[in-house]
């Protein structure tokens, strides 16, 4: 649903099964799979939307973002008009083993981006809710930061990501990088081609 | 020029435009640079690895940049290091002030700053110490030069020697 709506906007995916699906639901260049650095696919994505024009997509979890509740900080002080935060919000650190995280204990994540001054916030807890909150993220200025309260389902296969590849297809598509010659001689093509 | 002129100087000349970074006293004298001059984009983050995910971001979309810490900073990044920036390969440079050298009058900075460059050691990052102002721009131009062509961070580390610890 994520990939239909997004078009080809750049998209960040937190480690474990965000990444997977990301993968299995729709692998293309824009996809900036994290298989590490739990806690910063959304200061990824904030460095991004700091150095391009197009709207980017943070898929975060709600384990990795309490590693780093910092990153909202920055984001709110920040506050890119381009930069959209989705968190899969379980209630766990699912990929380790379905441990209660604090959002099953009272944590409002919401509330604490309203708190970093964050003023376009959402909680969804349904397909058509988060379809309706991101087609309106897309349409007009943020930052913003969505949670989706979402049920854990199996995990899919591992997605086989290989991160120096990644990083390269990823950034490949974007001209500030594939037409500077100098900086990147490695994304030209040869002159008789 | 004054190191900070001349690191800024080198900064322009590998077009890296943004800057993240946790506040330190040594680093100001660039950082407070930096921060009035249009060309950078200076983002503060509220910690080290928070940092590096920033600068990650900004070079995936085609713009370079460089992290600025003290080392105790390192300490806290080097998951982000190995687990980010050395599987994608993220020419990212990092800006070190070594703390626990001639000087230093905190007992809590003394073993992190001993153990930085141990540490870059066993990542493989190449890393060098910046004493002083003459010849800094060689060094900090092969050394950003270095880090394009290996695209693997490189560290260079900042010593009293050179700013004398000083705010200005
Ligand atoms: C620094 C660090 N600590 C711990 C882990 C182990 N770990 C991997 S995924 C994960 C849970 C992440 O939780 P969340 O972001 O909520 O994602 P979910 O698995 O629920 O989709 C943990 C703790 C790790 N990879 N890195
Ligand atoms: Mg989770």
């Amino acid at each position: 649903m994520v990939l239909e709506n997004v078009g080809n906007r750049p998209i960040v995916s937190n480690l474990g099964p965000t990444t997977d699906e990301l993968w299995h639901s729709g692998h293309r260049d824009r996809n900036f799979y994290t298989w590490g650095s739990m806690g910063l696919c959304s200061s990824i994505a904030l460095g991004m939307a700091l150095s391009t024009e197009e709207q980017v997509i943070s898929l975060d979890g709600d384990g990795s973002l309490l590693m780093n509740l910092g990153a909202i900080a920055t984001v709110g002080r920040e506050k890119p008009k381009n930069l959209i935060v989705i968190v899969w919000d379980n209630e766990e650190w699912g990929q380790t083993g379905h441990q209660s995280s604090h959002t099953a204990m009272g944590t409002d994540l919401e509330r604490v981006a309203q708190g970093c001054g964050i003023s376009r916030t959402a909680t969804v807890s349904s397909e058509e809710q988060l379809e309706t909150a991101l087609r309106e993220a897309l349409a007009s200025p943020g930052p913003w930061f969505i949670v989706a309260k979402i049920e854990e389902t199996d995990h899919l296969p591992y997605a086989p990501i290989e991160p120096e590849m990644t990083l390269y297809r990823f950034r490949a598509t974007f001209p500030r990088a594939s037409s500077n010659p100098l900086t990147e001689p490695w994304l030209q093509k040869p002159e008789s081609s | 020029m004054t190191w900070a002129e001349t690191l800024l100087a080198a900064l322009k000349r590998a077009d890296i435009s943004l800057i993240a970074y946790v506040p330190d006293i040594s680093i100001y004298q660039a950082t407070k640079l930096m921060e009035d001059d249009p060309y950078f984009h200076v983002v503060a983050a509220t910690r080290e690895e928070e940092a590096i995910g920033v600068a990650v971001g900004a070079y995936a979309v085609g713009r370079r940049s460089a992290v600025f810490m003290q080392s105790s900073g390192l300490g806290n990044c080097i998951n982000a290091i190995a687990s980010l920036c050395l599987p994608c390969r993220t020419p990212i440079p990092f800006f070190v002030n070594l703390r626990g050298e001639l000087g230093e009058f905190n007992i809590a900075q003394v073993a992190m700053g001993r153990a930085s460059k141990p540490i870059l050691d066993v990542l493989g990052l190449p890393h060098y110490t910046l004493t002083t102002v003459d010849g800094l721009d060689t060094i900090l131009n092969g050394a950003l030069d270095l880090c394009y062509a290996s695209r693997q961070p490189v560290a260079l580390c900042m010593t009293p020697l050179l700013h004398r610890g000083s705010l200005a």
